[in-house]
């Protein structure tokens, strides 16, 4: 297929016709083989993509990803040898015109601006339906970020920190010292009172917080805290 | 060649896809029903009763493993295979108890799948790593569960931070005997808030952290 010279006019409304004649190459890199096939499964039902190339190691997946030069790599964060955010941004940095959708086993939380930030435009939990993966696939192929409706919560509550007059700096999108004292104090079984009293601060100012650093975390409950914070190794289980 | 209906249960979208590729490559081998989380697979399996149950141990709503007690405590010949991220020997001495004949990890090659799946279809077992000692005495903190299999599932429901009315109807069953169930639990663990019992439930693999 050669690619077509002239540019879509800026009246155009229907799709680019140079991505339209051009299947999306697509990268997938996970280090669960079975991952690895449903995916590539899924590619080949769709008539606009095609897999050209698999990989099971981060620092396969740049090596691949330099070789075969994709539109699109489908990007595992936790997979053996290399850091995934690095991975990132290798990749970004050596082409820039390949986009990375990050697919991940593990909620985004506070890793989302890092990932974001390292280059990725599309943050797609394994737990959601196909059809996101494909979506996201084809947004990234034109270069324009994709977020599933759980990305766009998370996202906005951040933007919305409870309390912030503008737009907060990026470093307070992690939690803060206090916030992470909290969560281990939560996860303990502490009422917001004892938290209080400990802490030496008003039952209000726990109470802020607390909500903060559930927006933070895209978390609902006291049971979202906890989980989180065993992940984190913030307490044990 | 022999026909084998397989029911599997992950909540990865991509997952089953996988293994429906991996599977559906051998003649006379379908995938009759898919599932994405425990509950649905105990359901599905009532209504299409497959030939082998094919289930992650990681799920919301109902884990594998509980899955695999009431699947194999209901109508079930139908074997069942655990599929687990994690390599550990306890786990599948768990799956085991649960009523489980195999235990492969999600990292092992398509084809030890396959193995795995024609080995219990066979009425044999198929581990692909050592299981612990099956000496039958008690490995230190290997207690089986102390709660029915109705509490486990509250457990967990509560340990993903559902209320108990939104447990009442997930599970079709009063708020009050939700509430029951919670207060029994509670007492009998020595639990007396939701962030002790989602660490119990984590200890105990009812969830994932």
């Amino acid at each position: 297929m050669f690619a077509v010279q002239s540019r879509a006019p800026l009246s155009a409304v229907g799709p680019n016709p140079d991505t339209a004649m051009k299947a999306i190459r697509v990268l997938v890199a996970d280090d669960h083989e079975v991952v690895r096939e449903g995916v590539r499964a899924l590619i080949a039902r769709q008539p606009d993509m095609e897999v050209c190339g698999l990989a099971s190691t981060g620092r396969e997946s740049v090596e691949l990803a330099g070789k075969t030069k994709p539109d699109v790599v489908v990007l595992d964060l936790t997979m053996p040898e290399l850091d995934g955010l690095e991975v990132i941004r290798h990749i970004r940095k050596a082409l820039p015109n390949t986009e990375v959708v990050v697919f991940s086993a593990h909620p985004p939380e506070d890793l989302i601006e890092e990932v974001f930030d390292a280059g990725a435009k599309s943050y797609i939990e394994k737990t959601s339906a196909s059809k996101d993966l494909v979506s996201a696939i084809r947004s990234l192929a034109e270069h324009k970020p994709f977020f599933t409706s759980e990305t766009s919560e998370l996202l906005f509550a951040k933007f919305l920190v409870p309390g912030a007059k503008q737009r907060p700096d990026r470093k307070e999108q992690k939690l803060t010292v206090r916030e992470r004292e909290i969560v281990r104090l939560l996860a303990q079984s502490n009422s917001n009172k004892d938290i209080a009293t400990t802490l030496g601060i008003s039952i209000r100012t726990v109470e802020t917080h607390r909500a903060t650093l559930m927006h933070k975390l895209g978390v609902h409950s006291v049971a979202g805290v906890v989980r989180y914070a065993i992940r984190h190794h913030i307490i044990e289980p | 060649m022999k026909s084998l209906r397989i029911l599997i249960a992950d909540d990865h979208a991509l997952v089953r896809q996988g293994l429906r590729s991996v599977l559906e490559a051998r003649a006379g081998w379908t995938v009759c029903g898919e599932a994405e989380n425990g509950r649905e697979a105990v359901k599905l399996g009532l209504k299409l009763l497959p030939d082998i149950f094919l289930l992650d141990v990681t799920m919301p709503e109902l884990n594998g493993l509980d899955a695999a007690r009431q699947i194999s405590r209901s109508a079930g010949k139908a074997p069942i295979l655990i599929l687990t991220m994690h390599d550990s020997e306890e786990l599948c001495g768990e799956a085991v108890q649960a009523g489980a004949s195999g235990c492969v990890l999600k990292s092992d090659s398509p084809r030890q799948l396959l193995a795995a799946v024609e080995a219990i279809a066979a009425g044999g077992t198929y581990f692909t790593r050592t299981l612990p000692s099956q000496s039958g005495g008690l490995r230190q903190g290997a207690v089986p569960p102390r709660l029915s299999a109705r509490e486990r599932e509250i457990v967990q429901l509560l340990a993903e931070g559902h209320t108990g009315k939104e447990i009442a109807s997930r599970l079709g069953i009063a708020f009050k005997t939700v509430d029951a169930h919670r207060t029994n639990i509670m007492r009998r663990l020595n639990i007396h808030a939701v962030a002790d019992l989602v660490r119990y439930a984590v200890r105990e693999r009812i969830i994932q952290a």
